[in-house]
């Protein structure tokens, strides 16, 4: 390199750039300089120390001749090295959030609170809304009803037509077998028939209008048939008319109470080590005789069976049970025939007279109206 | 690779962090699917609320326990008797506690708090047509 310095000169030429090979070398040179001093006894003096480390400091002071590659490629190497591997830190991060997420939202999400009614099954919710509909005529503010329907979250955007379209699931379900469902499903029918709407409730559930009689018709007279042709004579027929034909008289009667028996005793509760969790049923008729074949319901939270009374002939026409299952909580009724018991029945663990411990058990009866 | 160890470990715990955050706090799970038992007390509240006014409105006390039983509480009277107390006492809507007063009083839970409030008409049920 000192031969290349010292003929520059002579040539009269512009001093070349070095080139790759050369600068190659010059590091190399420089590094086994480093090498030498750093191996050096210490007790050299400090301008033997100093005196290799020129040809290092040469390149650096002149950093325009360096290509930009190469002065990015030479910072890579001189500067310090830092602590954080960026690779390292960035897998981390990766692996850590995934990790972080899987656990809060599979292995220990959060605990299920402050639950919307958005967020309620599809039952719950249309239970809800008969509510926001029940609601409506004392409120009287539409706004405010219409946003609670949409806060309900149903895929119905039209919050009118989701009213129609609830009100016709409930038509079509034991939900009107109760005076309360039939009313709350008209209140719902009202209120989107008013809003120019409609559904198959319609065409289920007469609106009624509840001042109009109903129209009975009765048949006062049955016609006779004359009598057969007899072998013996008769006697000429007294000379009273007989009426050509029957008449059928149209009455107007007034609506009819709605339910056809109710609940005269019970629900009682009583505690046998023989009857554990039981409901026994009787449906009598006015004057307190059985009936057979009348149909009972018991119902509980997500389910119902329907039973018919009589079943068992050696506990009487009118009798008909149901076994409950321990810890629920029942209501009995007769769909279509009776409301449900006021009170519901919950089959708790009791003890008997003897100390026995059994479940406990109810008697209802039914009488006809 | 001490280095790179430390850092893996690093990242680890910054993300385990961040995701937990997230998970818990940012975008918590969203349950759906759920029962009526489960609703926030404000939206029950605003349920019991909405019967009462039915029941305001159709004076069908049977029927309004019967809606009452989706709550899932124990003792539905008594349920209603707290809510009511504690409008009262929170100074709620006037129209909130004329309906619940209301409803208190036909489950016989009427008591002297409520009494200021029990000047409310309810309309006699009256026989549905149609209905078996």
């Amino acid at each position: 390199m000192t031969d290349q310095l010292q003929e520059e000169p002579k040539t009269g030429a512009t001093p070349a750039r070095p080139s790759v090979d050369q600068q190659r070398k010059a590091r190399r040179s420089q590094k086994a300089a480093k090498r030498t001093s750093d191996s050096a006894p210490a007790t050299k003096p400090d301008a033997e120390k100093a005196a290799p480390e020129k040809p290092r400091k040469a390149p650096a002071s002149d950093p325009a001749d360096l290509s930009p590659a190469q002065q990015r490629r030479r910072s890579r190497y001189t500067r310090p090295r830092s602590f954080i591997s960026r690779w390292g830190v960035a897998l981390g991060l990766v692996i850590g959030l995934a990790g972080g997420l899987f656990y809060a939202w599979s292995i220990n999400p959060q605990q299920e609170f402050d639950t919307a009614p958005w967020q309620l099954r599809e039952e719950d919710r249309q239970q809800y809304l008969v509510a926001v509909m029940l609601s409506h005529p004392y409120r009287n503010d539409l706004a405010e009803t219409l946003q609670r329907l949409i806060e309900l979250r149903f895929p119905n955007d039209d919050p009118l037509q989701l009213v129609a379209d609830v009100a016709c699931d409930l038509a079509r379900t034991g939900y009107v077998n109760s005076s309360s469902g039939l009313r709350a499903i008209r209140q719902m029918m009202m209120f989107y028939q008013t809003q120019g709407k409609s559904g198959c409730a319609d065409s289920l559930i007469p609106m009624g209008d509840e001042d109009a009689p109903d129209v009975v018709q009765v048949v006062l007279a049955t016609p006779t048939l004359p009598p057969p042709a007899s072998k013996t004579p008769t006697l000429p027929a007294p000379a009273t008319p007989i009426p050509a034909e029957t008449t059928a008289v149209v009455i107007p009667t007034p609506i009819v109470t709605t339910s056809t028996f109710t609940i005269v005793d019970g629900p009682r509760s009583f505690c046998s080590s023989e009857a554990q969790g039981v409901i026994e049923v009787r449906v009598q008729d006015f004057e307190g005789e059985g009936l057979p074949g009348q149909p009972v319901r018991v119902r509980w939270d997500g389910g119902e069976s329907l039973f018919f009374t009589g079943l068992k002939p050696e506990r009487g026409p009118s009798y008909a049970d149901f076994e409950m299952e321990e810890g629920r909580s029942y209501i009995v009724d007769m769909p279509g025939l009776a409301d449900p018991s006021r009170t519901p029945m919950l089959a708790e663990a009791c003890f008997t007279e003897t100390g026995e411990q059994s479940i406990t058990s109810y008697r209802v009866v039914f009488r006809s109206n | 690779m001490t280095r790179f160890l430390a850092s893996l470990l690093g990242g680890l715990i910054l993300g385990g962090l961040l995701g937990l955050y997230l998970g818990w706090v940012q975008f918590p799970v969203e349950y759906v699917d759920s029962s009526a038992r489960d609703l926030a007390e404000r939206y029950k509240d605003d349920y019991t609320v909405m019967i009462a006014e039915g029941y305001l409105s159709d004076g069908d006390s049977q029927g309004a326990l019967e809606r009452l039983r989706l709550l899932e509480v124990e003792n539905a009277p008594a349920y209603v008797q707290e809510i009511t107390e504690r409008y009262i006492t929170n100074s709620r809507s006037p129209e909130d506690i004329y309906a619940l007063v209301a409803l208190s009083e036909a489950l016989g839970r009427l008591t002297p708090i409520m009494q200021p409030f029990r000047n409310i008409v309810v309309p006699e049920i009256t026989p549905t047509e149609g209905a078996p």
